[in-house]
């Protein structure tokens, strides 16, 4: 590397110091005396002259406001340096400051409404309107509300093509997100995330909640989701899975020198349902009916105790979030400062998040606004004791029949015996609560995003923009987790005393060149952009795993420490012809260290074709179609995340541990393994063809858009069998296979009612999407199935699913069951599809798949004066779940365990299949999951100005997940798609929750 | 400035041809600098067979597609070589893991192709130490003088590993890849090769390097020598004719012999090969190492002990934290240590276990126990909670003194009222038994009475021949039993008391507890026992253990049914408790997740008995009269004494293949041996759960080999699966 970039930290702490007392200034000479004026005006229609009633004028960061009369007259006090805002449905916004003028006329223009925005795109901006790809962005007045404790459930079910699932509900509310479907089988599928025009790591953080925890919601400005490669192909290397850009709240020039802004809540967090099993009473019964005369079962009955424990673990989480902004701007300087705090007790007992977060961004102009300097710095410290999730699975499992606590060695915790009552048994459930009570699981995450961005318009060449951003993504984060010698389930080892560490420092330098020219003798505008990046990614981790007396024998020490390199250049074409077709040309070069010299380039193009029909002569004028515009586009990116491996192209030998060496006589030897390796590792392409039409009616009214998409990935990184021998083991990380996705995305916003007084806005999506791998190996065997995924809870190493040419991934794959005349399923009896006399192996089908054919999203808001209800749900349909809770504990063979011996409690489903043993593979667990679900319900009111021009009030009432429809069986049918995908087993429980707001502006 | 920017591009640039940062990722480079380092990677060649990767005892696996622990070598071996056979069967829902019973794997079993590739895991990494360790390589990185020849050696020992793991292969699956050092790791298509090509690839392999290795038992504990070289050639000659057709007998008796006279000798006890401190056995000729501190897996050994233990098995009793309640053995291997076993099963010595303080007792300070009224041992018991006490109480001198104390103190102290009528009085005058001996005592605090009554005991039964004479039991003081050894036949027996029936114990319900007047006591087979009884406060309790037979029938019967209803219920089918977590001296391994024991992969009974089993098939350079002698040497060690010997008679092929079973069983030959003779699929043989059924059903011989993975299929073009699949 260069050495300038080794002087940007010291570079960023002087810059800090600066702010810090230009700060201090601002807070000192904030007093100022206002002195009351009055102003009036007429507001007109831009296309025609006439008076506009109706039109909403306020005074901005206030409520304060009126509206135009009949004749299109407002009359309104001020005070010098108020902001009045003119707003009214189909036009667009305008903005007037007070200087003195008494009287302020203002006409305004029909809005091509919100296709005049400006959204986010890689390396730059566009107004929508001219966006050629398909973009969709979200600002915050569309967010979801309530409980949010992580940016993504900000948007769960906004967007179509955008599936966003949280992983249950523990605090923090991680969550997946996956773009059309996602694009690799092996390689990741996460989205690229952009903060402020930093890239971040996706990969999860020691200790951290989530992926995406460095920042606090309530931070957040806008989501722009880049979707076809016309948009994302200029992210190249890492777009593959769309991109999500993320833009933070920023101060403005021309308002207010401070402003203060306090938005909190208190939230209660409940249970909204547990798994069914049976009680104490019909536990009793059964084990005695089953184990009729067996005294040596039955005597391990206890005939007094009746616990629920799911009760015992369970609790109402209460949690509350701060957040203080001040914002504002001092000349040319906007600024914004925001605290947040956020306490949070997850609904499992002992378990809670703490977070705090700094944000700052300053982005002031220099020399005549030649010079803009944009400046963001996030900070979060994060502290969480996570609980033993493991509770969960013992809770449904626990013998019903016995205590909590007892007097004993063992924590005064009841637990499972040997004869003899000194020993644990090992093989047993672990009573729940002391699993919760006695495991101290404590950690500490410091995250600092920051970056610089220096954008210079050339004083001799302005029409030449030359950018440099400089950005940096670190965390630090530790941990130690202890569970005492005495607890059942390490009373083997004598405890656990564990300790770990990890840094992540991730560093990203872009420089691009922008030239803008309006040709206006040839109507053509041309919009050039040409740039390099570089990142750099460096992972340091260090695990102590220890017993408490910290045995030799129990204590290692496993270290890693690894790094890799991004380095790309890229270029973008916009061109216009006549304001009405627009083309879009964009290549990127990018290059990854994790490949060999020969194969590390991959060149990534895209092209676009935009027709603003609306701009055509026959459509210019019309009431009815207020735009419309179609979209065409294709481009190529490409994908080397192909997980923990950074090194898959060398040939590397690995020591072992001081738990896998080998004896030779007396000494043992730390073993030297030869790794797998492809050396000949390329990028793996996916190639988007994209089809779309933005719509508006009724001077947008209604608007929306339809996109038609087909991706197809190839050369897919692969972590697949290998020809036996060939390579250094039996898998290896390899380009094999294809994929393709196609569907349909619909997206439509409705302003069903607008009047001065009552709102109503609808806003409705959908989403299609087929997934189907195309090609897996070299040789296409009919005997072979395709890789087996999907491991379950129970047995050992028992997969549910496959990946297989022809079908979707993920699919299931599992034995037909066989029923009898009343319908309840016969134990092991299966289909014998083969027909060949028996069952094998070879009679497993693939048995519809996790994926949803078809997603929605539904989200409205009605308002009438400063009351408003917003809701907002999503469903998916045709999504099946592997209910592994059912199959795991629903069968008799579970009450009586002969290795220990012990008793365990079985799902009260067990009774509908009357199963003696676990039928892992038959396709009766197999559950149609379809669902719609309500994320939320709030109701609201907007005080306006409490106290003159120095306090607005907003208080809202949230619930969040309020009820869930569907047919499936089990707790929860959004299941997990994090390291497994629709298999349901044990998921924490996603809480409904009762939300209190606040919102303060000063 | 045009200049510096095109600097700084190509600096970055070239970041791009970063290498490993992390020391313990090492490159060729670095690994390859002195015999040291090739040692380390030797290392794994042999730690290959024993843990799953580079983490014990599972973490950064070797081989991927299956769980860690099911994809270690050994673990995978033995599932292969005993699971399709009656010595095993294994309980748990894993996957397709009971196929291997039912014999109707398929080709996209993943327990076959975890073997498979465990194999060639073993190939590929060996053939990477042979690449890296020619001459050209030594050479080039200057490996010269003492250090040269320790490599040399080295790449000899590899090269025997590879061939272990191809000769696995040929045994396995037949026709398979072939791999040499000469095809470096990368992207093609190996061609395949048959099994008779295979077969004369490791012959010429262990030929070639027999004269490189370490003479027998002088290299380091845990390498290979020329020993691991012969017996592995007997191995592949023994069984030439399932492999290419032609029988090798007589080269088989050549190597054997070369071990029978490279002074390897008998273990002299036959349970201490399969414990904790195995490794140092003068008959081991090759283990795989495994060490519960530092070569943890959950395979290998540790498996085989673990999953071995349920029911009412102690764990702590095998060295272990837990058992994992998975594999027992069927009847028909039970039947080849007792051929006439009854249908209800091996007689079990039942153990009741005694609830420890559960019934109210009484006191008995007197003379004998130096007038200590809080000894709890000498003590009367009352089992309804009724203040009626009995209880047996052994009075070692004549005219011995007591009272009855109801607590530990002597402040509720009762003795005789002095009518000589058995009436108790507080306090009262001490009582006498007049003589020496061993008394019941009963007592009944209500009705304030005592009686005394002297017994001597003795057994009777149909076991023993007579219902009406007893077979005396005498008394032990220091343990407090009755014990009698005795010559039963199959039958029933009974306790009773002064050869009468006024006092006589039984056993209801089989528990292990005794009662008055209570039901006969089974002795299912023929044989000397050691009978124990133990009676002082109740409950009574026996037990009868066999004295002299063959011990290397390890079974545990308790709780367990002999024939196997559900595959699934641990319960059924009898456990084994051959191999232990337990040193010869009864400490426990060093810990108690995974355990000590090495797998001992070939001994010296198994060359005697494939010396036998070569003569008798009509090898030459052998003779019968060796043969059986070192079959009796087998059997004398069995038995702990020449009872169990045969004559030149009974040595018969068929008996060497029960003897296999006997001495050898869960060792990982089962499945090769009954190939051999022909008993595997088809229906020459048939054991319960054969063919997935409980009574056993004739299978096809297309078992006789494994298929090669569908996934192998599909990814190397020059590859035709096996016959049938």
């Amino acid at each position: 590397m260069f050495n300038l970039y080794k002087f940007i930290p010291m570079k960023k702490r002087i810059l800090w110091l600066r702010f810090l007392l230009l700060l201090f200034a601002f807070v000192s000479a904030s007093a100022v005396y206002a002195q009351e004026f009055s102003v009036g005006g007429k507001v007109t229609d831009a296309t025609d002259g006439s008076s506009i009633p109706g039109v909403t004028v306020v005074i901005k960061n206030t409520t304060m406001g009126t509206v135009t009369d009949i004749d299109g007259n407002y009359s309104i006090k001020v005070k010098p340096g108020d902001v009045l805002v003119y707003s009214y449905v189909g036009y667009q916004t305008q903005e007037r400051a007070f200087t003195g003028d008494k009287k302020i006329d203002i006409v305004l223009a029909a809005s091509v409404s919100s296709l005049n925005e400006i959204v986010v795109i890689g390396y730059g901006t566009v107004k929508k309107q001219d966006a050629t790809g398909s973009v969709t962005a979200i600002d915050k007045k569309s967010f979801n509300q309530g409980l949010i404790s992580s940016p993504q459930q900000l948007i769960v079910g906004k967007i179509p093509g955008v599936q966003v699932t949280t992983l249950g509900g523990a605090p923090g509310g991680d969550a997946v997100i996956r773009i059309r479907g996602g694009s690799s089988l092996n390689a990741s599928n996460d989205p690229l995330i952009v903060i402020d025009g930093v890239p971040i790591d996706n990969t999860s953080t020691s200790g951290a909640r989530g992926t995406l925890s460095m920042l606090n919601p309530d931070d957040i400005e806008t989501y722009t989701v880049l979707k076809d490669a016309s948009a994302t192909a200029i992210y190249g290397s890492r777009a593959s899975n769309g991109v999500i850009i993320i833009t933070t709240k920023k101060g403005t020039a021309g308002g207010k020198k401070i402003g203060l802004e306090y938005s909190g809540n208190v939230s209660i967090a409940t249970v909204p349902r547990t798994h069914k099993v049976l009680g104490a009473d019909d536990f009793r019964s059964l084990v005695k009916q089953r184990y009729s005369g067996n005294n040596a079962v039955l005597g391990l009955l206890d005939s007094v105790n009746s616990t629920d424990w799911q009760k015992e673990i369970f609790r109402t989480g209460i949690s509350t979030d701060h957040n203080i902004a001040i914002s504002g701007a001092v000349s040319t300087m906007p600024y914004r400062l925001s605290v947040g705090y956020m306490y949070q007790d997850g609904i499992l007992k002992t378990d809670n998040m703490q977070r705090t977060s700094i944000g700052l961004n300053i982005n002031p102009a220099f020399f005549q606004n030649h010079l803009k300097v944009n400046l963001n710095a996030k900070y979060l410290y994060e502290k969480n004791h996570f609980a033993d999730n493991g509770a969960i699975g013992s809770a449904i499992a626990f013998d019903p029949t016995k205590p909590v606590t007892a007097t004993n060695n063992f924590g005064d915790y009841w637990g499972w015996l040997q004869p003899g009552d000194t020993l644990p048994v090992g093989q047993a459930t672990s009573n729940p609560v002391a699993l919760l009570q006695l495991r101290d699981d404590n950690s500490h995450v410091n995250r600092f995003l920051g970056n610089l961005q220096l954008d210079y318009k050339l004083p001799f060449f302005p029409d030449l923009r030359a950018v440099l951003n400089m950005g940096i993504d670190y965390s630090k984060s530790k941990g130690t987790v202890y569970v005492p010698p005495y607890a059942t389930w390490v009373y083997s080892s004598k405890g656990t005393d564990n300790t770990y560490d990890q840094d992540k420092n991730n560093e990203v330098l872009d420089f691009y060149l922008n030239y803008t020219k309006d040709v206006k003798s040839i109507r053509s505008k041309f919009d050039v952009m040409a740039g390099y990046s570089w990142q750099h990614f460096y992972f340091e981790a260090n695990n102590h795993n220890s017993n408490v007396p910290h045995d030799p024998a129990y204590t290692s020490d496993v270290k890693a420490k690894k790094e890799y390199y991004l380095v790309s250049f890229y270029g973008r074409l916009n061109y216009t012809l006549a304001d009405r077709y627009l083309l879009t040309f964009t290549l990127r070069d990018d290059g990854s260290s994790k490949f060999s010299k020969d194969t590390r380039w991959g060149l990534f193009p895209s092209a676009a074709l935009a027709w603003k029909i609306n701009e055509e002569v026959f459509l210019r004028n019309s009431k009815v179609v207020s735009q419309l515009k179609l979209r065409v586009g294709w481009g190529k990116t490409g994908q080397q995340d192909l997980g923990d491996n950074w090194y898959p192209s060398l040939p590397i030998y690995t020591a072992s541990d001081q738990f896998a060496m080998y004896q030779f006589g007396n000494v043992y030897y730390t073993t030297l393994r030869a790794n797998a390796y492809d050396a000949g590792l390329k990028w793996e392409t996916t190639a988007t063809t994209n089809v779309g039409i933005d719509f508006g009616f009724l001077n947008d009214r209604i608007t929306g858009s339809i996109d038609y998409y087909i991706r197809k990935t190839t050369d897919m990184l692969c972590y697949v069998p290998v020809p036996a021998g060939t390579n250094l083991s039996n898998y290896v990380w390899t380009n094999i296979g294809d994929m393709q996705n196609k569907g349909w995305e619909f997206n439509l916003g409705l302003k069903a009612i607008s009047t001065k007084d009552w709102k109503w806005d609808i806003n409705l999506n959908a989403t299609t999407n087929k997934n189907e791998i195309t090609k897996l190996t070299v040789n296409d065997d009919p005997n072979y199935a395709g890789v087996l995924v999907g491991g379950i809870s129970g047995g050992v190493g028992n997969t549910v699913q496959i990946q297989s040419v022809g079908y979707p991934m993920y699919s299931f794959y599992v034995f037909q069951q066989v029923y009898d005349a009343n319908g309840n399923p016969i134990e092991g009896l299966y289909v014998d599809r083969n027909e060949d006399g028996k069952i094998t192996d070879a009679d497993r089908y693939r048995y519809h798949s996790a994926n949803p054919t078809s997603t929605y999203g539904v989200s409205t808001t009605l308002s009438y004066k400063k009351l408003s209800l917003s809701a907002a749900g999503h469903a998916a349909i045709g999504n099946y779940v592997y209910n592994n809770v059912s199959s795991n504990r629903g069968v008799y063979s579970n009450l009586y365990r002969p290795e220990g011996p012990y008793l365990s409690n079985v799902t009260s489903d067990v009774y509908d299949v009357n199963f003696a043993n676990n039928q892992y593979l038959s396709d009766y667990y197999v559950q149609n999951a379809s669902y719609f679900k309500l994320d939320y319900l709030t109701l609201a009111y907007d005080f306006g100005n409490l106290i003159k021009n120095t306090l607005n009030l907003r208080l809202s009432l949230t619930v969040n997940n309020v009820f869930t429809i569907t047919n499936y069986k089990g707790l929860d049918p959004e299941v997990n798609l994090g390291s497994s995908v629709g298999i349901d087993n044990n998921m924490y429980p996603r809480s409904r929750v009762f939300v209190l707001g606040v919102n303060l502006v000063f | 400035m045009f200049l510096a920017t095109t600097l700084f591009l190509a600096s970055c640039v070239k970041d791009l041809d970063t290498l490993p940062i992390d020391p313990r990722d090492m490159t060729p480079n670095n690994v390859y600098t002195s015999a040291a380092g090739y040692k380390q990677v030797l290392a794994k060649c042999y730690a290959g067979l024993s843990v799953s990767g580079q983490q014990g005892p599972a973490g950064n696996a070797d081989i991927s597609g299956i769980d860690e622990g099911f994809g270690e070598y050994l673990r995978g071996y033995w599932y292969h070589q005993e699971l399709p056979t009656d010595e095993a069967v294994i309980g748990w829902n894993d996957q397709t893991i009971k196929d291997f019973h039912a014999q109707k794997w398929g080709s996209g079993d993943v327990f076959v192709a975890a073997m498979y590739y465990r194999i060639f895991f073993q190939v590929s990494q060996c053939n990477e130490f042979i690449r890296e360790s020619s001459d050209d390589k030594l050479n080039e990185r200057g490996i010269n003088g003492a250090d040269r020849e320790e490599v040399v050696r080295y790449r000899a020992e590899a090269r025997f590993l590879r061939a272990l793991s191809y000769y696995h292969a040929l045994d396995l699956f037949g026709n398979v890849p072939f791999i040499t050092e000469n095809d470096p790791a990368g992207k093609f298509f190996p061609p395949q090769i048959k099994r008779d090509k295979l077969f004369t690839y490791v012959e010429s392999e262990l030929l070639a390097i027999e004269p490189l290795m370490r003479a027998p038992r002088t290299n380091e504990l845990g390498r290979a020598d020329q020993g691991a070289v012969w017996a592995l050639l007997a191995k592949l000659y023994l069984n030439a004719k399932v492999y290419i057709g032609v029988d090798k007998y007589t080269e088989c008796i050549t190597y054997c012999k070369n071990i029978m006279n490279a002074g390897y000798s008998l273990e002299p006890q036959y349970e201490d090969l399969f414990l904790a401190d195995n490794e140092n056995s003068s008959e081991n000729i090759f283990s795989i190492r495994f060490d519960g501190s530092n070569t943890q897996t959950w395979g290998g050994t540790t498996f085989i002990v673990r999953a071995g233990i349920g029911g009412s098995m102690a764990p702590a009793d095998f060295g272990v934290a837990s058992g994992w309640g998975g594999t027992r053995t069927t009847s028909a291997f039970v039947r080849k240590f007792y051929p006439d076993l009854a249908a209800n099963g091996l007689w079990s010595s039942p153990v009741y276990k005694q609830h420890k303080g559960a019934y109210p007792i009484l006191y008995v300070p007197g003379s004998y126990q130096e007038w200590d009224p809080t000894n709890t041992t000498t003590v009367l018991a009352s089992v309804l909670g009724d203040e009626k006490y009995e209880g047996y109480l052994n009075f070692p001198d004549a005219s011995t003194q007591f009272k009855f104390c109801t607590t530990p103190d002597w402040t509720n102290d009762y003795g005789d009222d002095g009518s000589g009528t058995g009436t108790l009085a507080h306090p009262g005058a001490n009582i006498v038994a007049a003589d020496a001996g061993y008394y019941k005592i009963n007592v009944d605090m209500n009705a304030l009475t005592y009686t005394l009554l002297k017994t001597t005991w003795g057994i009777v039964g149909s076991a023993t021949g007579s219902w009406d004479v007893d077979q005396p039991m005498t008394y032990d003081a220091t343990s407090g039993m009755w014990s009698a050894t005795l010559d039963l036949t199959a039958g029933k027996i009974k306790f009773r008391a002064n050869g009468g029936w006024a006092l006589n114990y039984g056993d209801n319900g089989g528990d292990g507890k005794l009662e008055q007047d209570g039901t006969d006591i089974d002795i299912p087979v023929d044989g000397t026992y050691v009978i124990t009884m133990k009676l002082g406060a109740p409950d009574y309790t026996y037990q009868i253990v066999r004295a002299s037979f063959d011990k290397r029938a390890m079974f545990w019967t308790d709780g367990q049914n002999l024939e196997i209803n559900d595959i699934g219920t641990f319960t059924d089918g009898y456990a084994i408790t051959k191999f232990k977590n337990i040193t010869s001296t009864g400490t426990p391994g060093k810990n108690k997740e995974y355990v000590d024991n090495d797998f001992i992969l070939f001994r010296l009974a198994d060359i005697y008995l494939m010396y036998a089993e070569a003569v008798l098939r009509g090898g030459s350079g052998g003779d019968l009269g060796t043969a059986l002698n070192v079959v009796n040497k087998v059997r004398t060690r069995a038995y702990g004494d020449t009872g169990g010997n045969i004559t030149s008679n009974e040595l018969t092929l068929d008996f060497i293949l029960d003897e296999r079973a006997r001495e050898l069983y869960w060792e990982g030959y089962r499945r090769t041996d009954l190939i051999r003779y022909g008993r595997f699929s088809a229906s020459t043989y048939l054991w319960p759960w054969k063919g997935g059924v409980a009574d056993g059903i004739s299978t096809s011989a297309i078992y006789d080999l494994f298929p090669i993975p569908s996934s192998d299929v599909s990814a190397n073009a020059n590859l035709l699966q096996n016959t049938g699949y």
